[in-house]
């Protein structure tokens, strides 16, 4: 007992050891942190790399056409305050993209467009449990049959 | 009130009925078995300990009939029932039936609560003196995976979710539910099950994995009971063979996941660093840390309290994983889509998550003193010590794993709004590439090294023919491999190679150790089996993704090292090809035709053919094989939709991955554009967007003046040369019949250039030529394509650690020295 208060035991200088490594991963982590922003603050920070929180603009045209070239989507989103961008997705068209009900995308404003890297979903068709679109349906069903 | 005909409402209640019996029951037997631990004499402790394990095997029986229950409802599509309604349909196969259980959030904890209770009743079995501390533990989660379920009104708010709601309870206001016939006709066929869950792997992974999932409490249950009952040495021996079998059915369970993710998502690969597998994957870790600190315990009487820490942290992440997913606060960063059951069941589960931290953290504490510590230093030879530094190493992985994985969770907290930036992998990747080489570099030399201590002549008298074999075949993968990963730089390359270095080191050294060391002796091999297989999963996942290669290579124009390829675009490869039906188009090293697709009517599920060839440089066909990646057609208001599945080529060495990323179904599309008719003559010219046609020769026939035309009245045939912009000509032969008064066209198609082409009589009895330009006459596909080289080796590592974890379980049983 008495030798051990004396020396540290290399147990513990292995432990301090491991939470300096854990504290040095998780600050190299903080440069690749990014943020959730709106249209108008991804704007304010062009060339940043954010994730925009969206709704694809249906009034406006989604544009994918593999014949030409599958790698590119455009189409306009619009977000919960009102405000509208173009995005360029160089990648296929996600099934049930119209479908979706809110994407986040990842990528970074140029200019006046945002270059989008990755799109996620949020379909009504994976939230089974949805209440109101269960109900819509029934609606629909029942105004068709009567 | 309305008198509904048709509904099967004595199923629901029985089912209801069952709920609450497992309810109370398993009350009771907490309430019961808490008595029988507390008790100070035999003859208080006899009644109680009778009463815990009879309403326990009742709850348990009551949880089987529930699954039956609900699996009859199911079963026999009564889709009054708001699970069958929205989980199953008439046409789903019936392998699929079960994995309507597992879709919704009501079945998984049922099926959680099924292996709590098969492994609650093995437990009352084998479990002797432990038995009424341990099933304590086991009593209360049953008890909160009951209150999940009952679907209870505590002053308005909705306890659980019961999986017997019926669709017009659930609801009310929808206007089908006003008639009193709405069973038989409207509600007569369930909205089916996520088609991605149709897949062979969706039928056994969620069972494996609950039965990993529940079995960490059983540790977590005895380390508790332990030091309960002040027994702070005794629980070790009956824990581990538990761990062991943990660790093996979680790892696995995780793994059965990673091959579905493989086969059926179209991510391209089997791990994504997504939530769901993270959340899982940190108990495992935890639990492997701490069956490591059991067995130097076991040995040297050090890390008890360590081990304590990691066997009950293990299950506290479960149950934190539980919460993460199944809650909805991960919200957006998951392509796991769980639903959020709304706020009842965030503090419902917090509830449950903040009684079982309070239990270990109680009796800790109340024991902190007696906690028997070795206070002799380990040695630097020992294995012990660096044992301990591996079960470190996994516990703080597992801690970065998941603080990364809750930073949703964290931003809700405090009102932040921080997200992992540009590149989620290469966030795990960079700091578990490291992990791994250190992690592989231990689980080879460490199995050469004693408890307490080795000295340096045995260690390298042992260990040097298993470095030299690994140096060599280390160095021939460098050399000769081809592993040249370099999208994040030298640095992270030369980190793989490390790596892959160590993983090769672990593999033979294992098994090196098996042989000469063990001498092939079964007993106490589980360790250097697992250790191999583990290794060589490290070796599957180092190559096979740092090899994984896109076959489907888009760069549009002429790409030139160094140079933006022709469009401009600066990050290449793209990864999308669009094939046209019937053109052979060069792909990596393949030449791939789609060659059609068929429809299999019953589930609309569409086979597209796709033909790779492989031509070398004398244009002979070296190798030719199909490919059929699949897709459902979802059908909604918006239209067809596309959920497609990959289709693979397996070969021992690589698997080749393809999916269909978009689809132009020529039935759906309505053709927009028109023919245009323009009068031709012998020698005329046609221009159209992108060239001209050349009349070569228009010829007209009759019946009665020309008797090679028996079967129809007149003809008018063309003989016609496109020419693109391009200068690419095209021969095409379209014609114009008449019998019996009615015409018929043959018209002729230039997939190339969305050209059809077609002849035509006008009024006054001459000829027209009909052009038409449309997108419409492409079938086209466009899909990704990937190779996997090495895949196997992961798959086959699985399975041998799995067997290793097995092994050491069976004989650690089986010793006399480690029953309860």
């Amino acid at each position: 007992m008495r030798y051990n208060k004396k020396k540290m035991k290399k147990v513990h200088i292995l432990g301090l050891l491991f939470i300096a490594v854990v504290i040095a991963a998780l600050i190299s982590l903080m440069g690749d942190l990014s943020t959730y922003d709106s249209i108008e603050s991804a704007r304010k920070k062009e060339g940043k790399f954010v994730h925009l929180i969206a709704k694809i603009d249906l009034s406006e045209p989604v544009v994918y056409d593999p014949l030409k070239d599958p790698n590119l989507l455009t189409f306009t989103a619009v977000d919960s305050l009102g405000f509208t961008t173009k995005v360029i997705y160089k990648n296929a068209k996600p099934t049930d993209f119209e479908k979706s009900q809110r994407i986040v995308m990842k990528g970074s404003m140029v200019g006046e467009t945002f270059e989008c890297k990755e799109i996620v979903l949020k379909c009504p068709s994976k939230y089974k449990d949805e209440q109101g679109m269960q109900e819509k349906k029934l609606r629909t069903v029942s105004q068709l049959r009567k | 009130m309305i008198k509904f005909t048709g509904e099967h409402l004595l199923i629901g209640q029985i089912g209801n009925f069952i709920t609450l019996l497992i309810f109370c029951s398993s009350l009771v037997a907490a309430f019961s078995f808490y008595k029988a631990t507390v008790s100070k004499e035999i003859l208080e402790e006899k009644p109680w300990l009778k009463l815990g394990k009879i309403s326990f095997i009742i709850s348990a029986i009551s949880v089987v009939a529930l699954f039956l229950t609900l699996y009859l409802i199911i079963y026999n599509h009564y889709f009054e029932y708001k699970y069958a309604h929205q989980h199953s349909k008439r046409s789903l196969d019936m392998q699929y039936l079960l994995s309507c259980f597992w879709e919704g959030q009501e079945g998984s904890f049922m099926l959680w609560g099924f292996w709590n209770a098969v492994l609650g009743v093995f437990l009352i079995k084998t479990a002797k003196k432990w038995t009424s501390p341990v099933m304590v533990s086991m009593s209360l989660v049953q008890f909160f995976l009951a209150s999940f379920l009952v679907g209870i009104y505590l002053f308005d708010v909705r306890i659980g979710a019961n999986p017997f709601v019926l669709m017009r309870n659930e609801f009310p206001d929808a206007p089908v539910f006003q008639d009193p016939e709405y069973l038989t006709k409207y509600l007569t066929d369930g909205n089916g099950l996520n088609i991605l869950l149709q897949n062979y792997w969706m039928v056994i992974h969620p069972p494996v994995l609950f039965l990993g999932f529940s079995s960490t409490v059983v540790p977590y249950a005895f380390a508790v009971a332990g030091f309960w009952k002040k027994d702070l040495v005794g629980w070790v021996r009956p824990t581990m063979p538990w761990a062991l079998f943990s660790a093996g059915m979680l790892g696995l369970g995780i793994m059965m996941g990673a091959a579905w993710a493989y086969e059926s998502l179209t991510f391209g690969g089997y791990w994504a660093w997504d939530p769901v597998e993270n959340a899982s994957m940190v108990p495992w870790l935890l639990l492997v840390a701490g069956i490591h600190t059991l067995l130097i315990f076991q040995h040297t009487g050090h890390s008890l309290k360590a081990s304590f820490i990691f066997i009950s942290l293990a299950f506290i992440l479960e149950l934190y994983a539980t919460f993460l997913t199944r809650t909805g606060v991960l919200g957006d960063t998951s392509v796991h889509s769980f639903t959020g059951e709304g706020s009842t069941l965030y503090w419902h589960l917090i509830l449950m998550i903040f009684l079982f931290i309070a239990l270990p953290v109680v009796v800790y504490v109340i024991n902190r003193k007696q906690i028997p510590v070795n206070n002799k230093e380990e040695s630097m030879n020992s294995r012990e010590f660096w044992m301990f530094v591996g079960s470190l190493l996994l516990m703080i992985s597992g801690v970065y794993i998941i603080v990364l994985t809750s930073l949703p969770f964290f931003n809700k907290l405090f009102g932040t709004n921080w997200a992992i930036g540009k590149d989620v992998e290469y966030v795990y990747n960079r700091i578990m590439v490291m992990v791994a080489m250190i992690i592989g570099l231990l689980t080879a030399t460490v199995q050469y090294l004693k408890y307490k201590n080795t000295t340096r002549k045995y260690i390298w008298g042992k260990l040097a023919i298993p470095v030299i074999i690994a140096f060599v075949i280390s160095l021939l993968i460098t050399l000769f491999g081809d592993v040249s990963f370099d999208k994040y730089g030298m640095g992270f390359l030369v980190a793989i190679h490390m790596a892959i270095w160590t993983a090769v080191y672990a593999v033979v050294a294992n098994a090196m150790y098996f042989i000469t060391v063990l001498k092939g002796k079964m007993k106490a091999a589980g360790s250097s089996i697992a250790h191999f297989g583990f290794g060589l999963m490290l070796v599957g996942i180092l190559i096979s993704s740092s090899k994984k290669e896109l076959v489907s290579e888009n760069r549009t124009g002429l790409a030139i090292p160094g140079l933006k390829d022709a469009k401009g675009r600066d990050e290449n490869p793209l990864e999308n090809m669009t094939l046209i039906h019937n053109i052979p188009t060069p792909m990596g090293d393949y030449v791939v035709t789609y060659l059609g697709d068929s429809t299999e009517p019953k589930n609309n599920k569409v086979y597209f053919k796709i033909d790779f060839s492989k031509i070398d440089t004398v244009k002979n066909t070296t190798e030719h094989f199909m490919i059929t990646p699949n897709a459902f057609m979802v059908k909604s208001e918006e239209g067809t939709q596309l959920s497609s599945n990959p289709g693979s080529k397996h070969y021992l060495s690589n698997d080749i991955f393809v999916y269909i990323t978009s689809w132009l179904n020529t039935d759906n599309v309505k053709d927009t554009a028109s023919f245009r008719n323009v009068p031709i003559k012998n020698g005329d010219t046609v221009y159209y967007s992108n060239g001209f046609v050349l009349v070569n020769k228009v010829l007209n026939a009759n019946k009665n003046d020309n008797k090679d035309l028996p079967l129809v009245d007149s003809a008018w045939l063309s003989e016609l040369t496109v020419m693109s912009k391009e200068g690419q000509a095209t021969q095409v032969t379209p014609a114009f019949f008449v019998k019996d008064g009615q015409p018929t066209f043959k018209t002729d198609t230039v997939m190339q250039q969305n050209l059809i082409l077609g002849l035509q009589r006008a009024e006054n009895g001459t000829v027209q030529l009909a052009i038409k330009e449309s997108s419409s006459v492409m079938r086209y596909i466009t899909l990704k394509a990937y190779k996997f080289p090495w895949i196997n080796l992961l798959w086959l590592g699985t399975v041998i650690m799995v067997i290793g974890f097995m092994i050491s379980m069976y004989f650690r049983i089986k010793s006399k020295l480690y029953v309860a």
